[in-house]
């Protein structure tokens, strides 16, 4: 690899590059994990606790914080809503998803290059916040879940990966499957989807992190406690909670530790996706 | 290109399957982002029903001219594109150095490079509290830590400024992994011969970075800028988490939102104007439109020279 011949080229006399590069790596990463650190070790303290010093290693372990934070942020409820919000707005969008991005791909629809423009214009527009607003108000679906789930139906950018990643497949597979007699639908869900797979991973977890984060979408369209995804849940804990911080940090925890988990999983979909297009420019 | 998939009506079905997707699209995405522009020129309120009425340009009169509230408007506007600048120029030098050390052939480095990612499927609410923690005042480990130096702060309860300062630093901490991990792909697309053929013409670590590495990650240059920029000049809901709808922070995403929706915070309410934010809305839209394209511009420039 580059790095290597390069860095072999300095290092034959002292080693200070990689002493060095140690030293910023670990300076960075105490400002990544510090954070998290605090927020486990605050969520095992007492309140008295916390109040005499703040960073005090907890000795006490108390527990009881976490299931407080369960019960009074009201976090089942929150966590299912937003479990129904992401998953059946990601799997609506990615259906229609793939049946915008193939034909585009292949030139099967009139005036594709120009669809896809339409599509990659978005990214540069201004913020829809208001007429969007509008728009669910006069439909009559302001502070309803499916009004807020059709807030999600959209992504421009998981479009423009699914077109680029489709292209990659030959065309002769579609010659060959429609004089097998296999009809154009069909075609697309049971070939070219396995076949895109890593692509639609990418654009399914990209789609799907993005719902489950949003915070000013539930703050505009949803009033009713009932409906509200955890985001908004987390927020409104923090308004009630907010001096009370073992409890809070508690609260923070017991929603990134998940989040952790499933990141280690994830991250080569989520840089994949990041990064897509970035290298050819 | 020729459709195989049958003839006459059938031909017809790929427009079929596509219409759900572009219908969507159009309703929910690029109809009412034009729709901002007409909802401009109106005294729209965010009341169901209310009627509404075609004011011509006042709104923007009223933005841009008319009294203090114009003035907090531009200050805004200038808070706006100091938080873009800081971010995208420090985000990018940061990103670009973190980069080129984790893409060196050392131990951990895998591990490291998650650990910056990391905050990227965090979102604003879990990265704007585990900071409003960090960041605690009254003995936290940053104020603790700036104690050994006999210095304290207030944070971000502290002076506007002070507090605009830490929402910066934040927005860079959350966003950072993002610019590294797309200088890596470009890192990794670099050929090692051209390091090898520099090291035999015997050029040193420097001029092999601004020999080699540099030119050829013009398209991660490139991506990275836009991104940063357009990025950061959108980018307010880390104000909302970390410092609330507070004078003297506010930057113009965040003003549009407590316009259109109305916010309550200490002495500063708002009423729901959402014809008054779609201006601000447009406002912004040409700054990101003039920057980006300027920008663009001069990036395409550059490639040019650089790679012919």
């Amino acid at each position: 690899m580059s790095a290597q011949t390069a860095g072999k080229f300095v290092s034959r006399r002292i080693r200070w590059d990689v002493i060095g590069s140690y030293l910023v790596m670990i300076f960075f990463a105490l400002l990544y994990i510090g954070p998290i650190l605090m927020l486990v070790n605050t969520s095992l303290k007492t309140m008295p606790s916390f109040m005499k010093d703040a960073t005090s290693l907890a000795t006490e372990l108390h527990f009881e914080n976490f299931r407080e934070a369960w019960v009074k942020a009201n976090f089942p409820q929150y966590l299912l809503n937003s479990i129904i919000y992401t998953v059946s707005a990601t799997t609506i969008y990615i259906l229609t998803a793939v049946f915008v991005a193939f034909p585009i791909a292949r030139g099967y629809v009139k005036y594709s290059g120009v669809i896809l423009t339409l599509f990659v214009i978005a990214l540069f527009l201004p913020p829809a916040l208001i007429p969007q607003f509008q728009l669910i108000l006069n439909l009559g679906l302001y502070n309803n879940p499916i009004g807020y789930i059709m807030l999600f139906l959209v992504n421009p950018i998981g479009i423009v990966i699914l077109v680029n990643y489709i292209k990659t497949i030959p065309k002769e597979l579609d010659e060959a499957a429609a004089i097998d007699g296999c009809g154009y639908a069909r075609f697309v869900w049971s070939i070219v989807l396995p076949l895109i797979r890593p692509a639609i991973a990418t654009v399914i977890v990209l789609h799907a992190i993005g719902i489950w984060n949003e915070l000013i979408a539930p703050t505009i369209y949803l009033t009713s406690k009932q409906y509200y995804p955890i985001t908004r849940g987390l927020i409104v804990f923090q308004g009630v909670y907010g001096s009370n911080w073992p409890t809070l940090a508690a609260a923070v925890l017991l929603l990134t530790l998940p989040m952790l988990v499933l990141f280690l999983f994830l991250q080569r979909y989520i840089v994949s996706g990041l990064t897509a297009g970035s290298v050819k420019g | 290109m020729s459709y195989h998939f049958g003839r006459g009506w059938s031909k017809l079905t790929p427009y079929l399957l596509l219409l759900p997707g572009l219908f969507f699209y159009f309703l929910i995405s690029l109809g009412p982002s034009i729709a901002t522009g007409f909802f401009s020129f109106t005294d729209a309120t965010g009341i169901k029903g209310a009627p509404i009425r075609w004011i011509g340009l006042d709104n923007y009169r009223e933005f841009l001219f008319m009294g203090r509230a114009s003035l907090d408007n531009l200050d805004a506007l200038k808070r706006t594109l100091i938080f873009s600048f800081v971010v995208t120029t420090v985000q990018f030098t940061l990103g670009l150095i973190v980069a080129l050390i984790v893409n060196q052939k050392l131990k951990f480095t895998n591990i490291f490079r998650t650990i910056y990612f990391m905050p990227v499927i965090l979102g604003v609410v879990i990265q704007g509290l585990m900071w409003s923690l960090f960041l605690y005042p009254l003995g936290g480990p940053v104020a603790k830590f700036l104690a050994l130096f006999g210095m304290r702060s207030e944070f971000l309860g502290g002076q506007p400024t002070e507090a605009f300062a830490w929402v910066i630093f934040v927005q860079i901490w959350a966003n950072l992994g993002i610019t590294m991990m797309i200088f890596i792909a470009g890192l990794q697309t670099i050929p090692s011969e051209l390091y090898e053929a520099a090291r035999i013409d015997g050029a040193n670590t420097w001029q092999v970075f601004k020999n080699v590495t540099w030119p050829l990650l013009t398209p991660s240059v490139n991506t990275n800028l836009l991104l940063n920029a357009i990025g950061s000049l959108q980018a307010w809901q880390l104000f909302l988490v970390l410092v609330g709808y507070r004078n003297g922070t506010q930057v113009l995403g965040y003003l549009i939102y407590a316009t259109g929706f109305g916010q309550t915070s200490g002495s500063v309410t708002t009423s729901f104007r959402q014809g008054y934010a779609a201006a601000a809305s447009i406002v912004l839209f040409l700054l990101v439109l003039v920057i980006g394209l300027t920008l663009q511009t001069f990036l395409q420039r550059r490639e040019k020279r650089i790679l012919g």
